[in-house]
């Protein structure tokens, strides 16, 4: 079929004469679209943190899930089309069991990492004899906590399937804002509490409604206690730290 | 007349052919944990029947810094085995940017061996090495992968000689400490007297079975830091190693009896 | 199903120092069922020579008694005790009287020469082949775990005790890996002045 030059955004899988995939570009915008997003490492652990945007005060704002375990090592934050982080997060939780199936050993942050990205291209028109693939770029950047033997690791996804690595990083739709505030105020030696409240305050500095522990979700990695979602006990006197 | 009958009545009775898949080569291998090296080891003989078909077939294969493998039973699945685990070693470490600690590697094995569960690798394994930890390990399997881990096994030709040997000289089976004595603790012992008990049972295997014998290899694996003079001393040859400061290996040759 | 293994047991003897050893399990089994565990397999023939068997136990009992009769006949004919070596050539010839519908049994055979003072141990297979050891001899189900043991434990000149500990360690650590032998041991250490018999404790699995 040939394609007019307007037509180079509509194949996915097409670069445009400029070397670009308006597909993918695209698809990174959707992200900005998505509630702020906020994930910060420390010396003990990884803090994660996201703002959940109540549309109707008939919602139950418990059933926004946009943090997820992948295993009990691994956690993962999401912005953009949550949707599409279903399918990724069940790619990474399915190849964290099978290392730990043929490996007997947690598998490494950055291989569930990259296990995720490599999934994240894999769309396109399929051919004849393939079986049907995915259709476009997934809609969705996340932010990837977790330990291994190298320590606490913060891994940041997009849609294109690069992966990189942060001490403290911010997505979706207030993360320009938020991230400028992560850089002011980080440091290398946080404590896990420290890194607690940063997450809450780079939250409610970028959110429109008055932060609260319905409309936040907090979750933590350790070395201790592995990944776990901040109870609704703890995040109320984390919120009350502030 | 016998001679008259027609010939071709036998040629119409179905004959059954057969191909066996597998060999027996005979051959014995061996491995002690200490607490901080680990000893693998086997003989060099390999033999088809009453036939040597060679006196040198190496038994024992360094996979990484830190892993010993020996393998026993048919030597061409052996040596594919063998190809196929060290394959998947490289692979893991492109994938994951780190060499394959031990027990992973042993349940690699064991899922490698039971991928083949309905037509296995006649393999009878033994994997030692340093774990994460430090410590001497010594993994054994059968051949569909069933495993575990251990402070000393033999397995082939002349297995069931020396492993009540070895039940008694290291797990100090039917053994009891003198009265105040400390009690014993499996997996233990010096270098030196894991070395001379390994000596001894391959001599010992090789004077009462006729597989076994013509020359011994022992892979001496030492965690970081450990003191290698004794290992040294008894002109133990050192293999490169990927990382310097890590585990150290070392291969001991000795000569067994070649009737 | 091999005839030798239906019964199990095994047996043990070894030489040292002025004396010889003969030790046994004590089970009894009916294939992979244990019958009883107090089947000795040892045997005394004069004060300072025994004779174990192992293998089918229905022949192990005939020939116990064939030849407490021979050598009860040999006595009273030569009006002396049997000698260690003439006693390996009866066993010997009595088995090959069957060479063609064996007793199946493996003997084991250990003394002290009146005559010399000589330490003797001998083993037969089941039609009398003999076979004069300067070191140990073994024989039933155990036979390859017992070869194995005792060619790293077994050394040259020990003294009655040492012996004793060396025989006891070999058929024990042998018969705990063998389905068909254990259950219980007793060894038998003679010297030119005495028979030391001991029952040993040991595995019941």
């Amino acid at each position: 079929m040939f394609l007019t030059r307007s037509e180079y955004d509509r194949g996915v899988n097409t670069f445009s004469p400029e070397g670009r995939l308006f597909q993918v570009e695209y698809a990174i915008e959707a992200i900005k679209l998505g509630s702020t997003t906020v994930g910060i490492r420390t010396p003990t652990g990884v803090v994660l943190g996201v703002e959940k945007r109540v549309q109707s005060p008939l919602l139950e704002s418990s059933s926004i899930e946009k943090i997820m375990e992948i295993d009990t090592h691994l956690g993962c934050a999401m912005s953009g089309l949550t949707a599409d982080a279903r399918t990724m997060i069940d790619h990474a939780r399915v190849t964290s069991q099978n290392h730990a199936f043929t490996f007997d050993e947690r598998i490494k942050v950055e291989s569930v990492t990259q296990a995720v990205c490599d999934l994240a291209l894999r769309f396109g028109e399929s051919m004849e004899n393939e079986d049907a693939m995915m259709s476009r770029p997934f809609g969705v950047a996340l932010l990837i906590a977790g330990i291994d033997e190298l320590g606490p690791q913060l891994y940041h996804t997009d849609p294109s399937g690069t992966f990189v690595k942060y001490e403290a990083k911010a997505i979706g739709s207030g993360s320009e804002a938020a991230q400028a505030e992560l850089q002011d105020k980080y440091h290398k030696s946080m404590s896990m509490k420290e890194a607690q409240i940063l997450t809450l305050c780079v939250l409610k500095q970028v959110m429109e409604e008055k932060l609260d522990q319905h409309n936040v979700q907090l979750a933590q990695v350790t070395q201790e206690k592995g990944f776990e979602i901040l109870s609704d006990a703890l995040l109320k006197e984390a919120i009350e730290g502030m | 007349m016998a001679l008259a009958q027609p010939l071709y009545a036998d040629q119409h009775r179905p004959i059954q052919h057969q191909f066996n898949p597998y060999a027996e080569n005979g051959g014995t291998i061996l491995a002690i944990a200490g607490k901080d090296f680990s000893v693998i080891a086997g003989d060099t003989r390999q033999t088809e029947g009453y036939s040597i078909q060679t006196r040198y077939a190496p038994k024992v294969f360094k996979l990484t810094d830190r892993a010993v493998l020996a393998v026993n039973g048919f030597q061409a699945d052996c040596s594919t085995f063998v190809k196929k685990v060290k394959q998947r070693i490289e692979w893991y470490r492109h994938a994951h940017s780190k060499q394959m600690p031990l027990k992973a590697i042993a349940r690699m094995i064991q899922g490698m061996l039971y991928g083949k569960r309905f037509f296995p690798y006649y393999t009878y394994n033994i994997l030692g090495g340093i774990e994460e930890d430090g410590t001497g390990a010594v993994y054994s399997f059968d051949p569909v992968g069933s495993y575990e881990r251990e402070a000393c096994r033999a397995a082939g030709a002349a297995s069931s000689l020396i492993q009540p040997f070895l039940d008694n000289q290291i797990y100090f089976k039917n053994q009891t400490p003198a009265p105040g004595a400390a009690p014993f603790e499996p997996g233990n012992l010096p270098m030196d007297t894991v070395l001379s008990i390994v000596i001894d049972s391959f001599t010992s295997a090789t004077e009462r079975h006729i597989e076994v014998g013509d020359g011994l290899e022992m892979f001496v694996v030492v965690a970081p830091g450990r003191d290698v003079a004794g290992v040294q001393s008894l002109g133990a040859e050192e293999l490169p190693a990927l990382t310097p400061e890590g585990e150290r290996i070392f291969v001991l040759r000795r000569d067994l009896k070649k009737d | 199903m091999s005839i030798m293994e239906y019964n199990g047991g095994s047996v043990v003897a070894m030489k040292g120092k002025n004396c010889v050893a003969i030790a046994s399990d004590l089970r009894l089994g009916n294939q992979a069922m244990t019958v009883a565990t107090n089947f000795e397999k040892v045997f005394p023939v004069t004060d300072s020579l025994y004779c174990g068997l192992a293998g089918l136990a229905t022949d192990v009992i005939t020939l116990r008694e064939r030849f407490r009769y021979r050598v009860n006949m040999y006595t009273i004919k030569e009006e002396r005790q049997i000698e260690p070596a003439t006693f390996a050539q009866l066993v010997s010839s009595t088995l090959y009287e069957r060479r063609f519908g064996p007793y199946f049994v493996e003997p084991v055979i250990a003394g002290i020469s009146k005559k010399t003072g000589e330490p003797f141990i001998a083993a037969a297979d089941l039609i009398g082949c003999l076979n004069f050891a300067k070191d140990f001899v073994v024989c039933g189900t155990a036979s390859d775990k017992l070869f194995g043991v005792a060619e790293g434990l077994w050394e040259p000149d020990m003294a009655a005790e040492d012996l004793f500990e060396t025989i006891s360690q070999t058929l024990m650590n042998a018969v705990d890996r063998d389905a068909f032998s254990g259950w219980g041991a007793i060894v038998h250490v003679i010297t030119p002045e005495k028979v030391i018999s001991r029952t040993l404790k040991a595995r019941m699995d």
